[in-house]
């Protein structure tokens, strides 16, 4: 089953790459260098703190948006295309098709991610003299929100078009931001049915606040070793929740 | 021919901002403003506080520039390290800039040490915070007794220098707290370098404590 499962992956990471994607990575790099060429002798000392904040938040939000646009076109176009069928006739399941389809487009953003945060890495030690490994504990959990927002890319993927896909994706990842908040203004009110389902919703959406470490370690707090446990666990178990949805959605599908 | 066509429609787009900008007056500053707090835009940051929070303290600075070099007037100062404050509580640099432009430029001492007091709230392990609010104390408001609390309360946090506690004493001495005074000035004896643990034996004699030379 996994050899199925990685060689989609294996096609899926051809097909993401064809799109050019590295150049990201360039332009990443070099807006890096920009930035902090002319941001930090204005930030009155604070350069180091700039540099780092603006590369972590700049490699997640980069890598956060190419999972959503390059991913909710990844199945529309093998059904567009009918090559699909050609899959299907393989002896692979659609669960298999799905779950490659997710490791090869998550593996090829986390790349892409892990890239930029060694980017940052690179310039703090070069400018700065120092090389803050702690930034490492903030792209595993990254990597984990990346997880769950491609998850939820392939969920949508699999039975709406690729604009609609992008847009729910979205509304995820900025309702999962606001989980806390929907569920303490959902308690305020006198009305328990409003209560009870906005704490529905606060189990249902992702914490993506629970991967947000970016803060701490810029102010050079190194990330607690359960905590990094604790959201790969939750990470792991969440993105499998959403993968069974979205396998059991695919399962019926008509391809026609 | 395409590119230059689109070059030229920029370049009139560009034009037309900046008459724009001069006529209306759009831009700057001004959107600081519309924020009715920092909190409203932590939740607009969306899980991105600390960049955005940076974003906020170069448009302060900017901002702090452009008065300096016009009309001396930071009126909104305050309300842009509060932002600053609300989306990285445990950023420090604004807390102290803010409060000694709050301070010492603007004279309102009670701002800028509301300032300074809220980052210490937040970062309650941190000497900086503590000792740049005794020399607004000692500076501005001239509490010398103030001055010396705050000043102790940084020379027992970690990570301070030598010469907190030189002030601590200084201050002290200052306010008459003579008892104070005098511990301090032991401590600066036991733990100083050589150049101060000289001044302090002289502060000691001074304060009549019998010190050998």
């Amino acid at each position: 089953m996994m050899s199925r499962v990685l060689a989609v992956a294996r096609n899926t990471i051809r097909e993401v790459l064809r799109e050019r994607i590295v150049l990201v990575l360039a332009i990443f790099g070099a807006a890096l260098v920009f930035a902090s060429q002319v941001l930090s002798p204005l930030a009155l000392g604070e350069g180091k703190k700039v540099v780092t904040d603006f590369g972590l938040a700049g490699s997640s939000l980069l890598a956060t948006l190419l999972a959503v646009f390059l991913g909710s076109s990844l199945l529309h176009k093998e059904l567009d295309r009918r090559t699909i069928y050609a899959v299907m006739a393989k002896p692979i399941c659609r669960a298999e098709f799905l779950m490659g389809k997710f490791l090869g487009l998550w593996t090829t953003t986390g790349f892409l991610l892990s890239g930029m945060t060694l980017m940052v890495l690179a310039l703090l030690t070069v400018v700065h003299h120092e090389t803050p490994w702690i930034l490492l504990g903030s792209l595993l959990l990254t990597l984990m929100e990346l997880g769950i927002v491609t998850a939820f890319v392939i969920l949508f993927s699999s039975f709406t078009t690729p604009g609609l896909t992008a847009f729910f994706t979205l509304g995820v990842i900025v309702t999962g931001s606001f989980a806390e908040q929907i569920l303490y203004f959902g308690g305020q009110g006198e009305s328990s049915f409003v209560a009870g389902l906005t704490g529905a919703f606060y189990w249902a959406l992702p914490h993506l606040s629970t991967f947000n470490v970016r803060g701490m370690v810029t102010h050079g707090v190194a990330v607690p070793p359960e905590r990094i446990a604790f959201g790969v666990s939750y990470a792991l178990l969440y993105m499998g929740a959403v993968l069974t949805i979205a396998g059991a959605i695919f399962e019926r599908r008509d391809f026609r | 021919m395409p590119f230059l066509a689109a070059g030229a429609l920029v370049a009139g787009a560009d034009l037309l901002d900046e008459a724009g900008r001069g006529r209306f007056q759009w831009g700057g500053t001004d959107e600081l403003l519309y924020y009715p707090s920092g909190l409203m835009v932590r939740q607009a940051a969306l899980g991105y506080e600390t960049a955005a929070a940076d974003i906020a303290w170069l448009r302060g600075i900017q901002y702090y520039g452009e008065h300096r070099q016009t009309d001396m007037k930071f009126d909104m100062i305050g309300h842009v390290m509060d932002i600053v404050a609300d989306l990285d509580p445990a950023f420090i640099q604004p807390y102290i800039f803010g409060g000694f432009v709050l301070a010492q430029e603007m004279k309102k001492p009670d701002r800028g040490l509301q300032l300074l007091e809220r980052g210490r709230m937040a970062n309650p392990d941190n000497w900086n915070l503590a000792f740049e609010a005794g020399f607004l104390q000692y500076v501005c408001r001239h509490d010398f007794a103030a001055a010396s609390r705050y000043f102790t309360w940084a020379s027992r946090m970690p990570g301070h220098p030598e010469y907190v506690e030189r002030f601590a004493a200084f201050a002290s001495e200052k306010a008459g707290n003579r008892g104070m005074a005098t511990l301090l000035w032991k401590r600066v004896l036991a733990t100083g370098n050589k150049y101060m643990q000289e001044i302090a034996r002289r502060e000691l004699r001074g304060l009549g404590e019998g010190v050998q030379p």
